[in-house]
């Protein structure tokens, strides 16, 4: 540790202004957009962009595929990560890199996969023909569930990273013990492994539901203006109507929900001591 | 020959706010090896760094041969320092760590090639220049590091607990090779350590500090037998100590009348200078444990614990048995209040 | 049995997770006219009409630019930064913390709208001066965590000894600091050039005439056609994230610092 303190602050204070003034401060100035009216200080965009019947159904439905989303990967995540750290280091390194592999590649491409599963001449589409569940293509795209998978498929990879990080650093001979001690399976996922991952659990629920919030791609092009969720409302309001305001309110909204769901899953998982 | 080589006069160091070392004064004897002893936090370490120019004083000076460095930088100070860790560079190999100070003064390569080569083979390491740090058994890197060190030629040498990460056998041979090398090299080493015993087998003298204050100072006989404070004694192993108060031994748990006068305001004992097995006192064997050629008592007794020690040739006594002992004036330290 | 169940759970999961990405592969080797998977006969067509599509080359050229010198322009910002954060103690090192860690928290969408109306508009930025800024920040986390883990497990006493040998504290960074954190620095600029170089978000509104990132391109040419060479693109893009992803795997253990 050294102790010059001029010298610590001209290393650091380049890379704090750049991103203070050429991201925190336009930023914080498109948040305060909303507040301010002709007059003064003010709530009316708040209270005008809640009042809209369309926005209310999609703050909602931004608010359940996330939770849904981030849900269903700690299930999944569980399970998953629970598989691999069982593994040999071998093969778990190879399967570790498979599931980090879908990261790298472009949100773009992995969306658009599921225009060829899903589209009416998709996979789906072909079987459920095929099979004679129904005479015509039914509509998988531009629904809910498309974007949920999209997002599912998107952001999981988060979750297991965390969690498999966090199952890593379980001492050895902890649930062999709490075996021997008498604890059923479920006993020991509660008792042992849920309380030791649970820092895993926060880090990847956040990841996962801040990710669903603020997608872009996959409501855009699994959803289109059917589905749409607040990031999408977000750039139609702005680009057909120029509505800087609504993208102002729907801006804190996103931003505010991020930080309340990681200060609330921090809470659930010190309050589970 | 008693010559000065490093000098600290009223030195006063710390972190920030935290007083670590308040107003030091030490002398460094030139070619002597000088052990400076205390528990964590006592600030050997602090100081150490001090010497080496990696902390600057808040006050007071330092010289070294005479010559104020207090504000020469830690490159420009001429001095080793063998760090705890060894702090190796791991992407350079044996003959490149040993060399890399030489290169930094732009010397000639063929006596970079000649002291790197001389230095690697004064630790005992030939053969193993194009090892990285990483292919060196922990001796082995503790070693390198005292070659890369060494051939810079500094005026002092500086070790950071140079035993404290290598197993026991390691240990005596590294205790050997260090006094070796001072023989050969006659260089001057201080050096950090929290072990009494690695601190009287290796010093010419020893600094013993306590919060940042030099507690007692003097060479290893006269620490191990003549401790002047209560935290000396109990350093050096005077595991019983008690307060004399009206001609009787008192501790927290009781106390003990004496049957001679004691003549100091506390009086120690090392556990082999309590007699068992005869005696005017009684305590209950608590703990009893084989040391080889001599067995370990801990007694109940009306001063609380009393670690003893009983000759091997004495029939054990089973847990929970009383027995007599002594604390006899003859074994005893007297110490200042 | 349990060794069944468990691969069986891992083989689900991975089926969900690449399952998609190999399908892109196929359905950009349609022979036929639309998207389809299983694709209409195969051939290589598709992949080759990337290539003739004058906007994806001048999109493409774009995000290169945007994923190189960005990551760049990161890395010399967030390596002294993340050195001074790791080994001094500097006051107010959480704020500089938290300023530097934000882009990461904003989202990106917000970040372009933000720069467009108060960079862009009125201090007459241009849109490509705008988009370089913006990755840079939005790089910039990347750089400074990656960076800073390593430096975290270079211990600082290395340092100290090169200085005591006779560095300067510059020289002791050059010669001792820097090789060794080599690793870190390359982990950290593939990280960046990737999430870079497949940002859409923060490009969303920040496009002028000509001026498109490659995602952006892509979705664009989407809403005209939905013909497979979007697939074929895609599948491209992705083979090129992960030959270097691979490589530096291969070279270093790129995953130790992820």
């Amino acid at each position: 540790m050294f102790l010059n303190t001029r010298e610590g602050l001209a290393l650091a204070l380049p890379a704090a202004f750049f991103s203070l003034l050429l991201f925190l401060v336009p930023v914080g100035i498109l948040l305060s957009e909303a507040f301010q009216s002709d007059t003064g200080w003010t709530l009316s965009g708040y209270t005008d962009f809640f009042a809209k019947p369309l926005n209310q159904v999609v703050f909602f439905r931004t608010l359940k595929l996330g939770v849904l989303v981030a849900g269903t990967a700690a299930v999944i995540g569980y399970a998953a990560a629970f598989c691999i750290v069982n593994l040999g280091p071998t093969a778990r390194g190879r399967v570790f890199g498979l599931v980090v592999l879908p990261l790298m590649i472009s949100p773009v491409a992995r969306t658009y996969a599921w225009i060829v599963i899903l589209g009416r001449t998709g996979i789906v589409n072909d079987a459920i023909v095929g099979l004679g569940l129904s005479e015509t293509p039914i509509r998988l795209l531009f629904t809910e569930t498309a974007v949920f998978l999209g997002l599912l498929q998107l952001f999981m990879p988060l979750m297991i990273i965390s969690l498999v990080s966090a199952m890593e650093n379980i001492p050895r001979d902890v649930i062999p013990a709490a075996r021997v001690l008498g604890a059923s399976w479920l006993q020991v996922f509660v008792r042992v492994i849920l309380p030791l991952t649970k820092e895993g659990l926060v880090i990847g629920g956040t990841l996962v539901f801040t990710g669903a919030l603020t997608a872009y791609i996959t409501p855009a092009i699994l959803g289109g203006s059917k589905v749409l969720m607040l990031e999408t409302l977000l750039y139609q309001r702005v680009n057909v109507a120029n509505d800087f305001v609504s993208a102002s309110v729907i801006a804190m909204i996103l931003m505010v929900m991020s930080f309340s769901a990681n200060l609330l899953l921090k809470r659930i998982a010190s309050a589970r001591r | 020959m008693s010559e000065i080589l490093v000098s600290l006069s009223g030195l006063t160091l710390s972190y920030g706010k935290t007083v670590a070392v308040p107003d030091l004064d030490l002398d460094i004897i030139d070619g002597e090896l000088i052990a400076l002893l205390g528990p964590s936090g006592c600030g050997k370490t602090t100081t150490m760094r001090a010497i080496a120019g990696l902390l600057a004083p808040t006050s007071g000076r330092i010289t070294i041969d005479g010559r104020d460095v207090t504000r020469v930088p830690a490159n420009k100070r001429g001095i080793g320092l063998v760090f705890q860790s060894y702090a190796l560079f791991p992407h350079l190999s044996a003959f490149e760590n040993v060399a890399f100070g030489l290169r930094l003064q732009r010397l000639a390569e063929a006596e970079i090639r000649s002291r790197t080569e001389t230095g690697i083979a004064t630790v005992g390491l030939a053969g193993f220049e194009k090892r990285k740090p990483a292919e060196l058994s922990g001796g082995q890197q503790q070693r390198l590091a005292l070659a890369r060190s060494l051939v810079m030629k500094p005026k002092v040498l500086l070790l950071d607990e140079p035993l404290s990460n290598l197993d026991a056998r390691l240990r005596l041979e590294m205790r050997t090779e260090l006094q070796r090398v001072q023989n050969e090299t006659g260089v001057t080493m201080v050096f950090v350590t929290h072990d009494q015993a690695e601190a009287l087998a290796l010093a010419d003298r020893i600094v013993l500090m306590k919060e940042g204050r030099i507690e007692q100072l003097g060479t290893p006989n006269e620490l191990y037998s003549k401790p002047a404070t209560a935290f000396a004694a109990e350093f050096m192993g005077f595991e019983n100590i008690f307060r004399v108060e009206n001609d009787a031994l008192v501790s927290d748990a009781g106390s003990l009348p004496l049957s001679y006068d004691a003549g100091a305001p506390l009086l120690a004992w090392r556990p082999g200078g309590v007699s068992v097995g005869s005696g005017p006192h009684s305590g209950r064997v608590l703990a009893s444990s084989f040391a080889g050629g001599h067995r370990e008592y801990v007694l109940d007794s009306a001063l609380g614990q009393i670690k003893a020690d009983a000759p091997i040739e004495t029939p054990e006594v089973p847990l929970g048995e009383s027995i007599a002992f002594d604390l006899p004036r003859s074994t005893a330290r007297p110490l200042a209040a | 049995m349990r060794n069944l169940a468990n691969w069986l759970i891992l083989g689900l999961t991975l089926t969900f997770l690449i399952g998609p990405f190999l399908i892109i592969i196929f359905a950009g080797a349609s022979a036929g006219q639309s998207l389809a998977f299983p694709p209409d006969g195969l051939s290589l067509k598709w992949y080759a009409k990337v290539f003739t599509v004058e906007s994806f080359r001048a999109s493409f050229m774009l995000s290169m630019f945007l994923a190189v010198f960005g990551t760049l322009t990161a890395l010399i910002l967030g390596i002294p930064a993340a050195y001074a954060l790791n080994r001094y103690k500097l006051p107010g090192d959480e704020t500089i913390r938290t300023i530097v860690a934000a882009p990461i928290i904003v989202p990106g969408i917000i970040v372009g709208l933000a720069l467009l109306r108060y960079l862009v508009v009125p201090l007459d930025f241009t849109v490509t001066m705008a988009l370089f800024m913006a990755h840079t920040a939005l790089v910039l986390p990347y750089a400074v965590r990656v960076v800073s883990s390593s430096l975290h497990n270079l211990r600082a006493d290395m340092e100290e000894a090169a200085v005591l040998l006779g560095c300067s504290r510059l020289q002791a960074f050059m010669k001792v600091v820097l090789p060794n954190i080599r690793g870190g620095v390359l982990a950290a600029f593939i990280l960046g050039f990737v999430t870079s170089f497949n940002q859409v978000p923060v490009s969303l509104f920040l496009s002028g005439p000509g001026v498109r990132t490659l995602p952006i391109d892509m979705l664009a040419y989407m809403e005209i056609t939905y013909d497979p060479s979007v697939a074929a693109l895609s599948a491209m893009l992705a083979f090129m994230s992960l030959a270097i992803v691979f490589a530096a795997e291969r070279l270093l253990g790129f995953s130790r610092y992820v």
